[in-house]
């Protein structure tokens, strides 16, 4: 593991930490409930129910670093699912299922007192109907609408213009969506959902996202970047599952302080740095020292993945008469701006001509078929901008087909034979 | 286009066999062809403002577009093959229709668009999204009925002509009379199959691709035909997973001693399903049996997704063949409570991964040995 260089970092992996203890203690000792929900969902409705929300995605990359991939999905593949199943989305389940011939990080998720998530591909559904079902608890799935209207460079328009850009039907079923979701959840958390704590959570929320675009900022006009891509995303992973709360915003606002101080004192993440490189995808969470490996060789450090930047241009919302529709926005097109043509393509060009990229590596995530979308348009437009991209096939979370020397080795002729 | 038919059942083999003769035809006459992906889009409003609706199928030509644009082992051969069709400017399409039927579908539908936009120089048919949901609740029931009449808006636009009620009506009795024929067809796959799979796939198959005046004259002159034919005692297979729209697998099924009398696919004989009510709103019609009665990977909760199967695999099947090919991510997730259900009916069950095209020896030796297991059936 590289070392951690700020301060926020380790404040940030701590804070995950007993915040995942409290929650064990408030299920197991209080009979509190609490969820697991898909990345992608409204965390902000789980927050002013006071239901603790744990994302998904980031408990498999929790199991994931713990190199325990190889065991849960032996335990899939024993119940008659094929290896060719999505990886990512079904690491939790499958450790689930494991039960105690796998010990889980952190002593394991408790039962949660429902499940919940957005049916953007057409494994998610069965997913977590399996995994409702193992963990005798309810499913709550939340439609998800397709885009019809994609107009050029959405993060423009996102912050004022969504109540247009997001169009009316899709915010229309979504927030109806939401309205089913918050009748589950005033049932189990008996308590009743008041909109203007929702308003006030959105403007904190707007509030931290204004913090990571004062960062993003500071990283983009620094001669080197003051921070490394890895430790961007601990720092805003770890807020974002929270975000609008106190402890969130706060954090933010300490990680913005620490990077400008960095800037200001001069100091790099890597100060030899001469190639700055792009991640575009899911982090490789079973390998992550993959990212600081061409450093000391090369100079070249990864400045930028999709985490930190996607905190402002997708989350602000400016106008929140109608808070819930703000979050319908918020959560509609999450799949669109990440993924897909031509919103995806758009949008990473720019940030990268923003960070002043050398380099791009894309990742195919072949573990997670759903996953793989509209890569190859971003790879077409990173070379029209004069961008040498390197794509790279990787599981996400399962480690048994990565060869970390041979990716490092291949990744080593891109940058002799593109960037130098 | 109603041809003089004097071997109806050859008639359909060949439109099956050549599924854009006919619409090409069309299209020469000057009538507007629209281009649709899947059992989802409304055939009946297509119709209704004077356009000519047709499936886009899978064929066996090279995909360079698809190769350069679609990531490898993400997109089914068909979905691949529409994309090149498509971008390739191979149809005389006025416009191409796609459903939110699966998630791949709506992944086709955002690449094409951006080829639409990138290139606009090629003059690409333009692509719509039918943005039907299909998780059984009532809102994605509003959104659904809603996005139908925006369809039937859009329509309107693309034809340059409105459609009236009566319109909608017609053609909406036109395909139900079309469905009656796909169901007196499929009647002779029942109980005591008289029709192989191969043949079952070859008639019903211009459903999706030929007027429904046209398939029902033809279909039920086929039905005449093939009725006498001497009943197949061979056992009889129910082929589940991913929805097949060429003869491959039933062919080598077949090829081994067995009867494929049902598929739970739109291909095969969820392809007519039930009519469309000729009661009340046309456009609500169209839509509620679009929306409750058609197959498609994002029906959700299980239990209603389930339902077909776990009916149909009660009547008279001596067997089930899940076709799960290696690029399947969705369908595996099912396949482990349905073989559960099979297995507490008794009903034995195999799992086949490889092409149907390309099957060695050793997987073909496993497919027998699973067919000489089978029940036999006694002659009637």
């Amino acid at each position: 593991m590289s070392e951690k260089q700020l301060a926020s970092t380790l404040e940030a992996s701590a804070h995950q930490k007993e915040w995942f203890s409290q929650l064990r203690r408030n299920v197991f000792e209080r009979h509190q409930p609490y969820a697991i929900v898909q990345a992608d969902m409204p965390f902000e409705l789980f927050h002013v129910m006071g239901v603790p929300a744990v994302s998904n995605q980031w408990w498999a990359a929790l199991i994931s670093a713990k190199r325990l991939a190889p065991q849960c999905f032996d335990e899939l593949r024993t119940r008659g699912f094929h290896e060719g199943l999505c990886h990512y989305c079904s690491l939790p389940l499958a450790c689930t299922l494991a039960g105690n011939s796998v010990e889980a990080p952190w002593g394991g998720l408790p039962k949660p007192a429902l499940i919940s998530a957005r049916l953007t591909c057409d494994c998610i559904q069965r997913v977590f109907e399996i995994w409702a079902h193992a963990l005798g608890t309810e499913f709550i799935p939340v439609e998800n609408p397709g885009a019809t209207e994609l107009p050029p460079r959405w993060w423009d328009l996102s912050r004022h213009n969504w109540s247009q850009l997001f169009e009316a039907r899709r915010l229309d079923l979504t927030v109806n969506q939401f309205h089913v979701l918050i009748g589950a959840l005033e049932r189990i958390s008996k308590r009743r959902f008041e909109i203007d704590e929702l308003r006030c959570l959105m403007e904190s929320v707007n509030r931290q996202e204004e913090y990571f675009d004062e960062a993003r900022q500071w990283i983009c006009a620094a001669p080197k970047t003051p921070v490394r891509m890895t430790e961007q995303i601990t720092n805003v992973m770890a807020a974002q599952w929270l975000r609008g709360t106190d402890w969130a915003v706060e954090h933010a606002k300490r990680f913005r302080d620490e990077i400008r101080t960095r800037v200001d004192s001069g100091v790099a993440a890597c100060p030899q740095e001469k190639l700055r490189l792009m991640w575009v995808g899911a982090g490789l969470w079973h390998d992550t020292d993959f990212y600081t490996s061409f450093e000391s060789r090369y100079g070249a450090v990864f400045v930028w993945s999709m985490y930190l930047a996607f905190g402002p241009d997708g989350y602000i919302r400016y106008g929140l008469s109608d808070p819930l529709r703000a979050l319908a926005s918020r959560v509609v097109s999450m799949n669109e701006q990440l993924h897909n043509p031509p919103w995806a393509n758009e949008w990473i060009v720019d940030q990268a001509e923003k960070h002043r990229i050398d380099g791009a590596v894309v990742l195919i995530p072949s573990g997670t078929p759903s996953a793989v979308s509209g890569t190859h348009f971003i790879e077409m437009a990173l070379e029209k901008a004069h961008i040498p991209v390197m794509t790279l096939v990787a599981d996400i979370v399962d480690s048994r087909n990565w060869d970390g020397q041979a990716m490092r080795d291949r990744m080593a002729r891109f940058i002799e034979e593109r960037l130098c | 286009m109603t041809a003089t038919v004097t071997d109806p059942s050859a008639r359909l083999i060949s439109l099956y066999q050549s599924p854009m003769s006919d619409a090409l035809e069309a299209s020469a006459t000057g009538v507007p062809l629209v281009g649709i992906t899947s059992n989802t889009v409304p055939w009946e409003l297509i119709a209704a403002a004077g356009m000519y609706p047709v499936m886009l199928r899978s064929d066996d030509r090279a995909t360079p577009f698809a190769n350069e644009f679609m990531e490898p082992q993400v997109f089914q051969t068909r979905i691949r093959s529409i994309f090149d069709q498509v971008v390739s400017g191979r149809w005389p399409l006025r416009a191409v229709i796609i459903p939110r039927t699966s998630e791949q579908e709506y992944k086709l539908f955002l690449y094409l668009r951006e080829i639409v936009r990138q290139y606009p120089d090629k003059g690409l048919p333009p692509v719509y999204l039918y943005d039907l949901p299909h998780s059984q609740s009532e809102d994605s029931r509003a959104y659904g009925l809603k996005v139908t009449v925006d369809l039937k808006e859009q329509l309107e636009a693309i034809s340059g002509t409105s459609m009236a009620p009566d319109d909608i009506a017609a053609s909406i009795a036109e395909s139900n009379a079309a469905r009656a024929a796909v169901h007196s067809l499929l009647e002779l796959r029942r109980e005591t199959p008289r029709i192989s799979g191969c043949l079952a796939l070859s008639l019903i198959g211009p459903f999706w691709s030929v007027p429904r005046k046209e398939y029902s004259e033809l279909a039920h002159a086929a039905v005449a035909q093939v009725r006498g034919l001497p009943e197949l005692s061979s056992p009889r297979i129910l082929v589940k997973g991913v929805s097949i729209d060429q003869l491959t697998l039933h062919s080598v099924l077949e090829s081994f001693g067995t009867v494929v009398v049902s598929e739970d696919d739109w291909w095969g004989e969820r392809s007519a399903g039930q009519d469309i009510s000729t009661v009340g709103d046309p456009v609500a019609a169209c839509f509620e049996k679009y929306y409750f009665d058609s197959p498609s990977p994002r029906t959700f909760p299980q239990a209603v997704a389930d339902s077909w199967f776990e009916d149909r695999s009660r009547e008279g099947i001596e067997g089930v063949v899940f076709y799960v090919p290696e690029d399947d991510y969705v369908s595996g997730w099912d396949y482990p409570r349905q073989k559960s259900f099979l297995d507490a009916l008794g009903i034995p069950s195999l799992v086949i991964r490889d092409d149907p095209r390309q099957i060695k020896m050793p997987e073909r030796s496993r497919i027998q040995e699973w067919i000489d297991r089978l029940p036999r059936r006694p002659r009637s």
